[in-house]
Order: C-alpha cells, then sequence, then structure tokens
C-alpha cells in the first residue's frame, strides 16, 4: 500500500473515532444521559484507538503502531461485552436509551470489533517512511486531540475529584458549586 | 476522578505522538493501557446474573 494512501485510511479511522466521540457527546448533552464508569472507560479506548493511527500519520505506517490499536480494540470490546452481560437478562432495561435498537455498549461492541476486523489486513504490514502531512490528516489529528481534551473537562465536571457514581444523574463538580 | 486522569493520560499520549518523540509516546501508550486493564478490573466487580 502506499504511503499517502495509508495516510489517508489513518486519517479516515480518525475521522471515524472523532464521529463516535461526537455521537457519545450527542446523547451526554441532548439527551442529559451522563456515562456511567463503564461507558466512560469505553470512551477512553475508543480515544486510545486513535493514537496508533497519529503515530502513522507522523512517523509512518508501521506494523507496531496498528498492533497499538488492536491490542485496545480488544481491551474495547472485553469491556462492552461485559456490560452488555451486565444488562442481558430479560425485563433488564439497560443503561441509557437505545439508538437504532440498540443500546451505546453493543454499538461499542460492534465498533471494536469492526475495528479488529479492519485491523488484521496483509497490507497494514507494509513500512512506510515518514514525510509531511497534509491538511486532512492534520485537520482529524487535531479534531481527535481536541475532542479528548473537552472529555477531560466533562469527566471532571461528571465525576469531581472522588469515585464517579455507578449511575450518574447530575455534575458532581457543578453541585458542589455556590 | 480515575476517568479524568485516565483521558488525561490519552491526551498526554496524543499530543507526546503528534509533537514529541516516537520512544515516549509508546511508554505512555503501555503505561494508559495497563491503567485502563487495572480500571476495568476494579470495576467488574458487579455480579454478572446469568442464568446459563
Amino acid at each position: 500500500m502506499n504511503r499517502s494512501i495509508s495516510v489517508t485510511l489513518n486519517a479516515l479511522g480518525l475521522y471515524g473515532i472523532a464521529l463516535v466521540l461526537v455521537g457519545a457527546f450527542a446523547a451526554q448533552i441532548l439527551l442529559n444521559e451522563l456515562p456511567c464508569p463503564l461507558c466512560l472507560l469505553q470512551r477512553v479506548l475508543f480515544s486510545m484507538l486513535a493514537i496508533g493511527p497519529i503515530l502513522n500519520i507522523r512517523f509512518g505506517p508501521r506494523p507496531g503502531h496498528y498492533a497499538l490499536s488492536l491490542l485496545t480494540a480488544v481491551v474495547g470490546a472485553v469491556v462492552s461485552a461485559r456490560q452488555i452481560l451486565l444488562h442481558i437478562m430479560p425485563r433488564d432495561p439497560g443503561y441509557g436509551s437505545a439508538l437504532l435498537g440498540y443500546h451505546y455498549y453493543t454499538w461499542a461492541l460492534i465498533g471494536f470489533a469492526a475495528a479488529i476486523v479492519l485491523l488484521f489486513d496483509d497490507r497494514l504490514r507494509d513500512v512506510a517512511a515518514a514525510r509531511p502531512t497534509g491538511p486532512f490528516a492534520v485537520a482529524a489529528v487535531l479534531l481527535v486531540i481536541g475532542l479528548t481534551a473537552i472529555n477531560v473537562i466533562s469527566t471532571l465536571l461528571e465525576c469531581g475529584f472522588g469515585a464517579c457514581p455507578d449511575n450518574p444523574t447530575l455534575y458532581e463538580l457543578l453541585r458542589r458549586l455556590p | 476522578m480515575e476517568f479524568t486522569a485516565l483521558f488525561l493520560l490519552v491526551l498526554a499520549v496524543m499530543v507526546v505522538s503528534w509533537w514529541g518523540s516516537h520512544r515516549l509516546a509508546l511508554a505512555l501508550f503501555s503505561i494508559v493501557l495497563v491503567a485502563s486493564v487495572a480500571t476495568y478490573l476494579h470495576h467488574a466487580t458487579d455480579t454478572l446474573n446469568l442464568s446459563f
């Protein structure tokens, strides 16, 4: 795979991750559904999925960079599967509202599984040298970094300086303000 | 608080990956991955009410 196609695909991957993070924020803000601890962990892992592509864009595609994303996707799939199993009993309403019939953690499992499948490609073994990157890839990197920074603030507001509640209903740090 | 710290660490890895050194980025990534798994294990104490 030549270097420019590889960088474009990595940038598209970053835009995909950004879409997931924006979707999670949309549910949090528009539906006022605060993420539970396992939901937050899945968001952390979606953000971590972006590190492999960022390294690929900056230093050139290497198998080791894809391995980082693969490891992250496996851990993410385990976490989301665990949350699905927590709500698997009949008549369990699940956590939060459903999107197109599936809860967010089910979509997360589908997303992590898709990442695992996409990362198993023989062509990803190709190594290419780093070169200056175009605005499309740079914008993707900065977008994901910005969304992760917003998640830092949002999580701090939600959990405050203590442990995050299992079923959060309000922003802990805002509640403490006079 | 642990999730804020995790997001902060991920942000640090991203910043180092984009503007810093390759080796430091990989080292920080390993720390975040281990911390994430540890956080998962810490929160995975609820009983799974499975019927099979």
